[in-house]
């Protein structure tokens, strides 16, 4: 079979308008056919021997100097296959949104903008499907969200878009004085040292708010909490993703000399914040909050892997990104199932849950110690090549930055403990099948990772970083 | 009159012919707004389909009226968007009880002026234009019988457009008085300052002090520009513009954000094209006008409660756009153009919605349970307010998109800035806007019954939209070839 890097894009599409179908409840498995048949099709083009699978060049708008390039390569087909596996089990857990249709499109059409944005070679595409992502995400918090979704999604709309702003004065500005957008012809070309950093500085702007690293995430939490637990999957789980994909792909790949002399910045910024969302992590008495906080300091952690930038350090933030969002897919669930048991997503209504409940807390566990990065699951793999990679150019703020396993072990724990293994005042009946069915894939996927890293990092070595990149190292 | 006047007058003539034969039909009082409305747009349609036919060519009448690429499509666009709101406005008509004779007559006579200072190679035809232009539009907003409010809009209107208009024609005068000419082309001639080339209008009036490219020929085009201004609601000069959207009719509204600007930036291009090269650079001035303008509109309209106010005050933040494209010299034709005619459409499209609800002049909040009742009408004004804030796939981000490249190309990086930050204010209003309909509410202002012309040309414009998003093709060519 000869899969093209648009089939990707066609499938979502596809989907997007089915949607619109009269199925009732049903349509929700459109979504899940969409999300599994692009992660299988991914795999299928990461085996593909070439630097750009499935790659297709076209000319768009020969005025406007746009082209419709696409392809695959190794770090983003490997968040191809997350985002596949995620948004096919945000779908299969959206079954009781009111108005299933609409829901079921806009979340069909967040997923053609999210798959576009892994295999878009022009910046000008990327830019377009990074900007496409924005009407659907915020019209599913704030017509499916909870009570603070409508200051939530204004606050998380503005965030974003004034840093796609700048964003789009870095591409506009870098292409007029290329005379190219495509980003493939854009890495052969020499770009001066301060013209690098600037032009790096302009494009982090996105990248940063979208992370977010610190201190960038004030929409973070709220956003989080007012949106629905699926949309929150993809939020946290892939979303955030794009913007460490675009700090590998655009920045690092493009001006490797501007992010080298900006490192010291963001990587300071990013040990700070994988701390703070820690301490944060650990203060709060409600599940959804402890998810946010601890994925903001996971995040900050992908994102010092990423301006690091060495080899390691790259393979580790692919590694992380992939079992990060794995682990939050599984922790929102487990927290919704949690909260349906307890009637609300604070942890003083729980308490000593494992006796009623023993697989949903052996579930939950799990999910936990993968989260802090315990050795044999995925989320140790990635932390592990994170700090060693970075420790070399930057070993005060790789050193801070471990600081943050010992804290992410505090607040696990203390979870653990408060809503599981404390004394048994309240009792709850035990996963259903169809629950057990969504979390179990999840996490054998985070244990084999653990157990196998190659299947990402194989992927990330030879393809990602340019020779230009490699170079500046 | 040659064959040549009458192919450029071709377009003008069915319009102002139309416009009659309206009037003459109305006095047999036997058709009925929406039909009359319907003839109307037939008409400008007829017009647009003219100008296409006939293209580009030598201009008629010894150069007064020109029909070059910017001709061409600056009367396609003001062609479709009479037509559209027009047909959007047979329901408003009857329903408000405007005399609907009165109203299409009024409404193609403008577009005819509008056409014409597009058109028009030579300032006094652009002054034509002009008045041709915004005589109707006076009376168009004092239309609603029942609203003392556009009796205020109206006069406001008429006493500033008349001083504008003085401020216009003083400035024809002044350079007249440092050429010799009326005619554009003549411009093209005036060497810069110091270079001791007489112009060609020196032969008429050799008066030493008065040098091309001296202070009174940059008097006169700065006056002109201040008049042109004051059409397209450029700030400092856009106070009107709020008063008079609100209190016209609905329909009107729509037609005079659109057609009037186009008259505005037609004649604009126009006179900066053919000062290009000469002493007078326009970069600076339209490069400031455009930066007031996109700042003071977009905050501005984060603070309205009422809608039409709301995109009044957003239609003004994309005459910034379009003052921004006008300063980037070689490249403003197509850029200008192109953002025009999706604009337009975008423009059109959203006053259009409002036309067609039951409430004239809605709150935001008057919105709330929009979707339950009218889905059709709300997917294409979110189409039509995502376009307006230029986010892809509509063609409201290649629009913007155009503009920006050209403004890179001449340098003007900042300005850039400030437009993609007052895209980024403009999210925060139309997001309102849209997010008001799906809110519960008991629609009070949805239409009953559903209006099906409207409903069926706002669908168009706004799949039409999404296309140019997507396959901007046909459109882009329009634009490559607006050229002066």
């Amino acid at each position: 079979m000869n899969v093209s890097a648009s089939d990707l894009l066609v499938v979502p599409a596809v989907a997007t308008v089915a949607s619109l179908l009269p199925l009732g409840r049903a349509v929700r498995s459109i979504g899940v056919a969409s999300g599994l048949l692009v992660a299988a099709l991914s795999i299928v083009l990461l085996a593909t021997p070439a630097a750009l699978a499935g790659e297709q060049r076209l000319v768009w708008l020969a005025p406007l100097g746009l082209s419709y390039h696409v392809g695959v390569d190794g770090l983003g087909g490997v968040l191809l296959v997350l985002s596949g596996v995620l948004f096919a089990v945000g779908a299969a857990a959206s079954g009781d949104a009111p108005h299933p249709r609409g829901y079921m499109a806009l979340w069909c059409a967040l997923q053609t903008a999210v798959t576009g944005i892994f295999i878009a070679q022009d910046l000008l595409l990327f830019f377009v499907f990074w900007e496409a992502m924005l009407v659907p995400l915020s019209l599913l918090i704030w017509l499916w969200g909870g009570p603070d979704r409508g200051p939530a999604t204004f606050r998380f709309l503005l965030y974003t878009m004034t840093g796609s702003a700048v964003f789009l004065v870095g591409i506009v500005g870098l292409g007029v004085a290329a005379r190219t957008f495509d980003i493939v012809d854009l890495a052969s070309k020499p770009i001066s040292e301060g013209a690098q950093s600037l032009l790096a500085a302009l494009f982090l702007a996105a990248f940063v708010v979208k992370l977010p690293l610190f201190p960038f995430h004030a929409w973070l939490p709220r956003a989080y909490l007012a949106a629905p637990i699926p949309v929150a999957i993809v939020l946290s789980g892939i979303i955030a993703k794009t913007a460490v994909y675009g700090i590998v792909h655009l920045c690092v790949g493009l001006f490797p000399l501007g992010i080298l002399r900006l490192a010291p910045v963001l990587v300071s910024l990013a040990a700070v914040g994988a701390l703070y969302g820690a301490l944060l992590a650990f203060r709060q008495r409600d599940t959804r909050r402890i998810i946010a906080f601890a994925s903001l300091s996971h995040l900050n952690l992908i994102g010092l892997g990423a301006f690091s930038a060495s080899h390691l350090s790259v393979e580790g933030a692919a590694i992380a990104s992939v079992s990060h969002g794995l682990v939050v897919a599984a922790l929102f669930l487990l927290a919704a199932m949690l909260a349906l048991r307890t009637g609300g997503f604070e942890l003083d209504r729980a308490s000593g849950l494992g006796a009623s409940a023993p697989i949903l807390a052996a579930l939950f566990t799990l999910a936990v110690v993968a989260a802090i990065g315990v050795p044999g699951t995925s989320g140790f793999a990635g932390e592990f090549l994170i700090l060693s990679g970075s420790f070399l150019a930057h070993p005060a703020a790789a050193i801070a930055a471990t600081a943050t396993v010992v804290v992410a072990a505090a607040y696990g724990l203390r979870l653990l403990r408060l809503a599981f293994f404390g004394p048994a005042t309240t009792t709850a009946f035990d996963l259903r099948l169809g629950e057990r069915a969504l979390l179990v894939p999840l996490l054998a996927l985070v244990l084999l990772l653990g157990l196998v890293p190659a299947l990402v990092t194989d992927r990330i070595s030879t393809t990602d970083l340019t020779p230009h990149a490699q170079v500046a190292r | 009159m040659t064959p040549a006047d009458a192919l450029a007058a071709a377009p003008l003539l069915v319009l102002v012919g139309g416009a009659c034969a309206i009037v003459l039909l109305d006095l047999s009082s036997l058709p009925g707004p929406r039909l009359m409305a319907g003839l109307g747009a037939a008409v400008a349609l007829a017009a647009g389909a003219a100008a296409a036919v006939l293209g580009t060519g030598a201009p008629g009448f010894g150069g007064a009226l020109l029909r070059d690429g910017g001709a061409l499509a600056f009367t396609l666009v003001v062609a479709v968007a009479t037509a559209m709101s027009l047909a959007l406005a047979g329901g408003y008509l009857a329903r408000e009880a405007v005399p609907a004779g009165e109203f299409v007559a009024l409404v193609l006579l403008s577009a005819a002026g509008g056409v014409l200072m597009a058109v028009g190679g030579d300032l006094v035809v652009i002054f034509l234009g002009l008045e041709l232009l915004s005589l109707p539009l006076y009376v168009l907003t004092a239309l609603l019988p029942r609203a003392a409010r556009g009796d205020e809009g109206a006069l406001k209107y008429f006493l500033l457009g008349a001083a504008t208009s003085a401020v216009l024609l003083y400035g024809i005068a002044l350079v007249y008085a440092a050429t010799g000419h009326y005619e554009l082309a003549a411009l093209r001639g005036v060497p810069p300052a110091g270079s001791g080339v007489p112009a060609t209008g020196l032969a008429v009036r050799p008066d030493p002090s008065v040098l091309p490219g001296g202070p009174l020929i940059l008097a006169g085009l700065a006056f002109i520009v201040a008049g042109l201004a004051f059409k397209a609601a450029l700030v400092p000069f856009h106070a009107w513009a709020p008063d008079v959207y609100e209190s016209a009719p609905t329909p009107a509204t729509a037609f005079m954000a659109v057609v009037a600007k186009a008259g505005a930036f037609g004649a604009l291009l126009r006179i900066v094209a053919s000062t290009t090269g000469s002493a007078i650079d326009w970069q600076v001035s339209l490069a400031a006008l455009a930066a007031l303008t996109l700042i003071l509109a977009s905050f501005a309209a984060v603070g309205q409660r009422r809608v039409k106010r709301l995109l009044a005050y957003s239609s003004i933040a994309h005459a910034g756009f379009l003052t921004m494209g006008s300063a980037t010299g070689i490249f403003a034709g197509p850029a200008v153009v192109f953002y025009l005619a999706i604009y337009g459409a975008l423009t059109v499209g959203s006053f259009g919605v409002i036309a067609l609800l039951d409430n004239d002049d809605p709150t935001i909040g008057d919105l709330a349970g929009l979707w339950r009742h009218r889905p059709v009408l709300v997917l294409a004004l979110a189409v039509f307010l995502i376009g307006l804030t230029g986010l892809p796939p509509t063609g409201g981000f290649l629009a913007k998109l155009y503009v920006f490249e050209a403004a890179i190309h001449s340098q003007l990086l900042w300005l850039v800035v400030i437009g993609v930050l007052a895209s980024v204010v403009s999210a925060a209003y139309y997001f309102r806007v849209l997010l008001a309909c799906f809110q519960p509410g008991d629609a009070s202002a949805s239409p009953h019954p559903a209006p099906r012309l409207g409903t069926v040309v706002v669908s168009v414009a706004a799949l039409a939209v999404l296309a140019a998003g997507v396959v901007p093709g046909p459109l882009l060519d329009l634009a490559q070839h607006a050229t002066y």
